[in-house]
């Protein structure tokens, strides 16, 4: 166990997230990748993630405000989103926009619109979390190569 | 879960250590040198998933370019060129009368240019990765493998389409570094191919090495089915992969790392 308080609290943080259902066994693919060339590879890619999805909600909510819906293009959009959602290991995200994708399908414009809600919110949570954890693991500091976790 | 680090420091060192010893191998971001390094190129329009890869890839020692579309994908490989006539393609290609559609296409190749595998993703805007497929295959580069990603469960009538188009195979994203020693398996088949084009011993050395691999064989084929790959080319791929010496092979291990600490 981490003796550092810092790092203790840490890795009860990045407990949460996967206890939550926050982040999968994507998540830990991140950590993986990154190395002492790359020490801020996660926070990284978390980063350009909130970056670049923040275009496609932008898109869908342009697209939900002109009715009727044009499912095809809010299933497209979607499909994006979920990918990149997919590919940070964002669990609640990802399931979120697998509902509105079904919603889609079915022409459930109204289902649509309040899994969309559901996704902003679970969204808005998790970019919280982040913040709040790679904030705390700046402050950690890279780890020392001697020390072993006890 | 425990973030361990110490492990995959040590494994870091030693790759660090091989990569001093060689030092016409300096990694060099973004450079396609002739070097021991494979090179694959990536095309994907998400850029979350061309960040992925490329790490995924250059962590396990590959050289990698990233391209965010078909038209870039064809661009890079010169395959463009074609339509146009830009000066050097039209001059070398008017000096040889006899010219057909491939000798063009080699003209205006990317002089040098080395490109050991093609990862694609399916579902692209503009051109599909299976478009994109079929334009490789039809052109100078058909002998470079190509692998095909999607995002999602794809049906199969899409992913044996892609398997008869000539892809390797149709690999779901998000990829992860075990996905790698499939990749691996694809590189060192090309690797064959241009071995097999300049001696064809090489086909002899390598029979006797089939029986040891059958266990790899196994292994693979079972978790590829459901991915509807062409079990049959891979036991090829594996027949082929003790031909490299095992100091090429240890550097092309994917590099397994422990949980790393989230710095």
């Amino acid at each position: 166990m981490e003796r550092n308080p810092i790092r203790r609290q840490l890795a009860i943080m990045r407990q949460s997230l996967f206890d939550q259902g926050h982040v999968d066994e994507q998540f830990v693919q991140l950590e993986e990748l990154q190395d002492d060339a790359n020490p801020n590879f996660v926070e990284e890619v978390v980063t350009l993630y909130y970056r670049d999805s923040a275009r496609i909600i932008l898109n869908i909510e342009q697209a939900l405000e002109r009715k009727p819906f044009d499912f095809r293009k809010l299933d497209a959009y979607m499909h994006q989103f979920k990918g990149s959602s997919s590919s940070i290991g964002a669990k609640k995200v990802k399931a979120e926009s697998t509902l509105f994708r079904e919603c889609c399908k079915s022409g459930n414009g109204e289902g649509c619109m309040r899994s969309f809600q559901q996704l902003k919110k679970e969204y808005a949570t998790l970019r919280k979390k982040f913040g709040a954890y790679f904030q705390l693991a700046r402050q950690a500091g890279p780890v020392e190569t001697a020390s072993r976790p006890k | 879960m425990e973030l361990m680090k110490s492990s995959d420091n040590i494994i870091q060192d030693r790759t660090q250590q091989q990569h001093k010893q060689e030092p016409e191998m300096q990694a060099q971001e973004g450079q396609q040198e002739q070097g021991h390094h494979f090179h694959v190129l990536a095309v994907d329009d998400s850029v979350i998933d061309r960040k992925l890869l490329e790490k995924l890839l250059k962590v396990s020692s590959y050289q990698v370019t990233c391209v965010d579309s078909g038209d870039k994908a064809l661009e890079y490989l010169g395959l463009l060129n074609n339509l146009d006539s830009d000066s050097t393609a039209s001059s070398s290609s008017s000096s040889s009368s006899s010219s057909n559609s491939s000798s063009c296409s080699q003209s205006s190749q990317r002089e040098g240019l080395k490109v050991n595998l093609i990862m694609t993703d399916f579902c692209m805007p503009g051109m599909s990765g299976y478009d994109l497929l079929k334009r490789l295959k039809g052109s100078s580069w058909k002998d470079v493998p190509v692998v095909v990603m999607s995002s999602e469960n794809v049906p199969s009538r899409i992913s044996i389409r892609c398997l008869e188009g000539g892809a390797e195979e149709f690999m779901l994203k998000p990829l992860q570094l075990s996905d790698l020693e499939k990749i691996e398996a694809y590189l060192l088949k090309s690797l064959h191919l241009s071995c097999t084009n300049i001696d064809k011993d090489d086909d002899d050395n390598n029979a006797d090495h089939n029986s040891d691999n059958n266990n790899d064989k196994v292994v693979n084929n079972d978790s590829n089915i459901d991915k509807g790959n062409n079990s049959t080319s891979m036991n090829n791929n594996f027949s082929k992969r003790k031909a490299l010496s095992s100091e090429d092979t240890e550097s092309r291990r994917p590099k397994i790392k422990g949980l790393a600490v989230a710095i």
